[in-house]
């Protein structure tokens, strides 16, 4: 470093002896020096094309990032919540003589519950944590705060990314009427299952509603009319999560409200233009047996 | 740019080539972990709740 002839520009290239005429060793293509004018010229050109390159990179390393570094990171938050989850579990079942649920004082970011979508697969396993905050959506599915909790009456509505970030909802349109969406909690298992599609509601009981795993899933009538399987909102669109979807302003007493609950994500991949709304009714529930503790619903066997 | 850099790196080939590549990973690792994570929410992609 330091050189005299790492000092000028291109002096690496511009042989350091002009004025000598004699013929350098190795003759080389390019005529004699450029003029400083031109040479100006090159530089910026080169400069401007330099940095548009590294723009193209820096846009490509994004993807990456979007697409798999936030998929690790949302990894190491999930895993992290699940143990906590499943630490706290095990404390207070080893402490409360009382088998019930409750979720009071859950704080911003706190696993409370486990979702399984069989159809997905037997590894189809996500911790769910309180709250719909960007930080609480790294970490796994998260729930409305102002929604019921699972088995509740109500719409039990949860939040997921569809892209990066562990993206739990990445195939939630592929999920079909009937499909079981089973929740655990540390009593309980719930079975949600997704309610007819719009265009399978006319002749839902002679069609596909004959199917078995169909029990307990029907179109819904009265303020429930308006509930289908799956739909495309605006972001805007609050009504989707309200304990009647669609029909916010209806109140109903517990005992005539159904419970439900309601996947939301992203539409389409890549975008928030809008959103993709998965409603699903509970049809069955179990409460867990302490003396059997691995004991599992037979309706997370229905996979594939 | 890269050019002057190079010129501007100490050291024999392989000591430069060294130094740009912890230069770039550097780059790289300061564009995922600090800029990336700040930018990310100012852009419409990721947005899944319904208001």
């Amino acid at each position: 470093m330091g050189t005299v002839e790492h000092l000028g520009r291109g002096a690496g290239r511009i042989s350091g002896d002009l004025g000598e005429l004699a013929p350098s060793p190795r003759p080389r293509p390019r005529p004699g020096p450029t003029p400083p004018e031109k040479d100006r010229t090159r530089t910026i050109v080169r400069t401007v094309g330099e940095v548009l390159i590294t723009l193209g990179m820096v846009v490509l390393l994004f993807v990456i990032y979007e697409v798999y570094i936030t998929d690790l990171i949302s990894a190491g938050k999930q895993r992290e919540a699940t143990a906590q989850l499943d630490d706290r579990w095990h404390e207070q079942d080893t402490a409360e003589a009382q088998r019930s649920d409750h979720f009071e004082g859950l704080g911003e970011g706190d696993g409370f519950a486990k979702m399984y979508i069989p159809a997905f697969g037997a590894d189809y396993q996500f911790t769910i944590v309180e709250g719909t905050t960007a930080e609480s959506l790294e970490v796994g599915p998260g729930h409305y705060t102002d929604t019921a909790y699972p088995g509740q009456p109500g719409n039990f509505s949860v939040a997921g990314h569809r892209v990066g970030k562990g993206a739990p909802f990445n195939d939630i349109n592929l999920i079909q009427s009937c499909d079981a969406i089973v929740v655990e909690t540390q009593h309980s298992w719930f079975v949600y299952r997704m309610v007819p599609l719009e265009e399978e509601k006319a002749g839902w009981a002679e069609g596909k509603g004959k199917d078995p795993r169909c029990k307990g899933v029907e179109p819904l009538g009265g303020p429930y009319e308006a509930l289908v399987g799956q739909e495309i909102v605006l972001p805007t669109n609050g009504g989707v999560i309200a304990p009647v979807p669609h029909n916010p302003d209806v109140t109903l007493s517990s005992g005539e409200m159904a419970s439900l609950m309601t996947l939301t994500t992203c539409h389409p991949r890549f975008s928030d233009k809008e959103r993709l709304i998965v409603h699903a009714v509970l049809t069955d529930q179990w409460a867990k047996d302490p003396s059997k503790p691995d004991e599992r619903p037979v309706e997370l066997e229905e996979t594939g | 740019m890269y050019g002057w850099i190079w010129r501007h790196l100490p050291g024999p080939v392989a000591v430069r080539v060294a130094l740009a590549v912890v230069l770039a990973l550097g780059v790289a690792a300061l564009l995922l972990f600090v800029v990336f994570p700040w930018l990310e929410p100012l852009l419409p992609f990721n947005n899944v709740t319904a208001e």
